[in-house]
């Protein structure tokens, strides 16, 4: 058990009274420029926190920028959440810095590792779902809620391997977390698809077995289909079965706050919205239509990039000149 | 199937290793099927390549987008041959991948293919000074600038300049500043021929200037940058270049302009445009203009 003197209740106080933002996108630095011209009508942004914080660059600046007109989420891929070596405390002040600085309605990351012992694979590596790797996470979550003071919003991630030694199935291990810790939920509905169809598993069981009322945040993105697995690659449109598992997501949760991510292949800013605005089609209270058939999908052969980054590496040649 | 448990730390170690290391040892590899379950489609081995091919690809694609310049000089293949043997030796620590590349200059020195021949490959100092360069402008686009305070003016009294906090001086023994603008002009430009080459970045309003100097100006502002002096950089220079003071001054007033202009400067004391004084200067006022 976690220290008596842990807030657990006040921790999900203020997950139930986190505020549904509407639909948001991705911020992403090829789209900088369009939204500090046109500052577009568009009900929030998620900032990928490492492009951010530790720059005293233009990031830093058009972050603080767009905080002033819009609500700005912070999204982590470094916080390494499962992992088995200490917590990095330079990383979470830099957070919390930032966090300080542009007051995101919330702060997340994903329930993964990135890498132990002084090492980062900057991919988001899936966790054995044991008894060791469930308190090892939720003493962490704890430690990082009391750090940053607030809750932490943990994200599903898109799995390609199961281990051998897990004994406990996903939404049973981010339920008990919950449950535990006072932390919620960010439900990427297209992890679920991806993961589910890498390890066998039914999305919309997996969907249900979920506290949906811990879930203040959803996330759609494109993938790839590789005939044997599915990558998420973000670098497309969202495909049609993952838009009605969020149309089930969308009747179990009652509508929270859902982002479009899109870092492959980027288009301009109004197809990514165009793209968004298409959960509009799937907010009824028509009944979910999903149907677990994932042999529907192109089959593509072309590599498949998973958790790309080139959307968060920085674009200098676009930013210098020869005087 | 060997029955005994594994640590999270060990397990994770494991899976890291064959993910940074490829599985460095064939121990390693053969437990794969230890950890990972195979699926309906894919055996552990299969789906642990999954994550070992999303992890060079990715780091790979960093590299080549902090080294735009030197990725098309060296071409894709060879770029990420030297950039594949870099992750082996310098697996990133940061939670940042804005410093993936930051040995990588030094690295491509440290390993260059023509290390034990007496004479050295020219091609392969330019390639190392273009990897210094790129990560000279990298480094500048997310450094502490002066942003939202002013800059220098020509109005400002020359005691009163300072380099401001990112401007980034370097030589290099290739002229790297023109081929960088040629690969961002989308063009494809020669190695060019081995030419001493001076270069000041500064960064003004977010924007990443690239002034190319003559040897005379780098050693002054390389004086400049150390001393924070002008009177004695002046000086410096002067004894450097055999000339009188007086010759420096009037090099320094001719220089002055364009450099702040650039943003090299920032005002200890930013005199107002209407200010009546007029501030003592050392160089001729007419060659201020």
């Amino acid at each position: 058990m976690l220290s008596s003197n842990y807030n657990l209740s006040s921790l999900q106080t203020k997950v139930a009274a986190m505020p549904r933002l509407g639909l948001g996108l991705g911020l992403r630095h090829v789209h900088f420029d369009h939204i500090q011209q046109s500052w577009p009508a568009v009900d929030w942004f998620e900032a990928i926190s490492e492009n951010f914080m530790f720059s005293e660059g233009r990031p830093r600046h058009v972050i603080r920028q767009l905080a002033e007109r819009y609500p700005v989420v912070l999204h982590g891929v470094s916080l390494s959440i499962g992992s088995s070596t200490p917590l990095d405390f330079h990383y979470l002040s830099a957070l919390k810095t930032l966090a300080s600085e542009i007051n995101p309605p919330w702060v997340s990351d994903h329930l993964c590792w990135t890498g132990v012992l002084g090492l980062n694979t900057h991919d988001l590596l899936p966790l054995p779902l044991t008894e060791e790797a469930f308190w090892n996470t939720a003493e962490r979550v704890r430690i990082v809620q009391d750090f940053l003071e607030r809750p932490l919003i943990l994200e599903n991630p898109s799995t390609y391997l199961s281990f051998t030694h897990s004994t406990i199935s996903e939404p049973e291990f981010l339920s008990n977390l919950v449950a535990e810790t006072g932390c919620g939920l960010l439900l990427d509905v297209n992890n679920v698809y991806v993961t589910c169809f890498n390890s066998g598993l039914d999305p919309v069981d997996y969907i249900e077995a979920l506290p949906h009322d811990k879930v203040v945040q959803m996330h759609l993105a494109g993938h790839q289909h590789c005939g044997t697995h599915i990558v998420d690659t973000h670098d497309r449109p969202v495909l049609p079965q993952v838009w009605e598992l969020f149309r089930l997501a969308w009747q179990r949760t009652g509508g929270v706050s859902t982002l479009l991510e899109w870092d492959g292949n980027i288009p301009s800013f109004e197809e990514c919205l165009a793209e968004l605005y298409k959960a509009r089609n799937f907010m009824g209270s028509a009944i979910p239509n999903f149907v677990p058939d994932f042999e529907r999908h192109l089959v593509e052969k072309s590599p498949a990039q998973s958790t790309p980054i080139d959307f968060m590496v920085s674009p200098v040649m676009a930013h210098a000149e020869l005087l | 199937m060997e029955n005994r448990e594994y640590s999270l730390g060990q397990i994770q170690a494991w899976m890291q290793e064959m993910l940074v290391f490829s599985g460095a040892s064939s121990n390693t590899k053969a437990e794969t099927p230890l950890h990972v379950a195979p699926s309906n489609t894919l055996s552990a081995e299969q789906r642990l390549a999954i994550y070992q091919r999303g992890y060079l690809a990715r780091l790979l694609q960093c590299l080549e987008g902090q080294y735009k310049a030197l990725c098309h000089a060296l071409g894709k293949d060879l770029f990420d041959d030297f950039a594949r043997e870099y992750l082996l030796s310098f697996p990133s620590g940061s939670p940042t991948l804005a410093v993936l590349g930051e040995r990588f200059p030094a690295y491509l020195e440290e390993t260059r293919p023509d290390k034990e021949q007496a004479e050295k490959e020219p091609w392969v100092d330019f390639m190392v000074d273009l990897a210094r360069f790129e990560w000279n402008l990298y480094l500048s686009f997310d450094a502490p600038g002066h942003e939202g305070q002013a800059y220098a003016t020509p109005d400002d009294r020359d005691q009163s300049l300072r380099l401001q906090p990112c401007f980034f001086l370097s030589a290099y023994r290739f002229p790297v500043s023109a081929y960088y603008q040629g690969v961002a002009d989308g063009e494809d430009p020669a190695i060019p021929q081995a030419s001493a080459h001076f270069v000041a970045i500064a960064r003004k309003n977010y924007r990443i200037g690239i002034s190319a100097l003559t040897a005379p100006q780098y050693t002054f502002l390389e004086a400049f940058q150390k001393c924070d002096n002008l009177a004695q950089t002046i000086s410096q220079t002067a004894q450097t270049y055999e000339r009188t003071e007086s010759a420096v001054e009037d090099a320094w007033a001719n220089w002055k302009k364009g450099w702040i202009e650039a943003g090299f400067f920032i005002s200890t004391s930013p005199t107002p445009p209407s200010s009546a004084e007029s501030p003592p200067s050392i160089a001729p006022q007419k060659q201020h203009n």
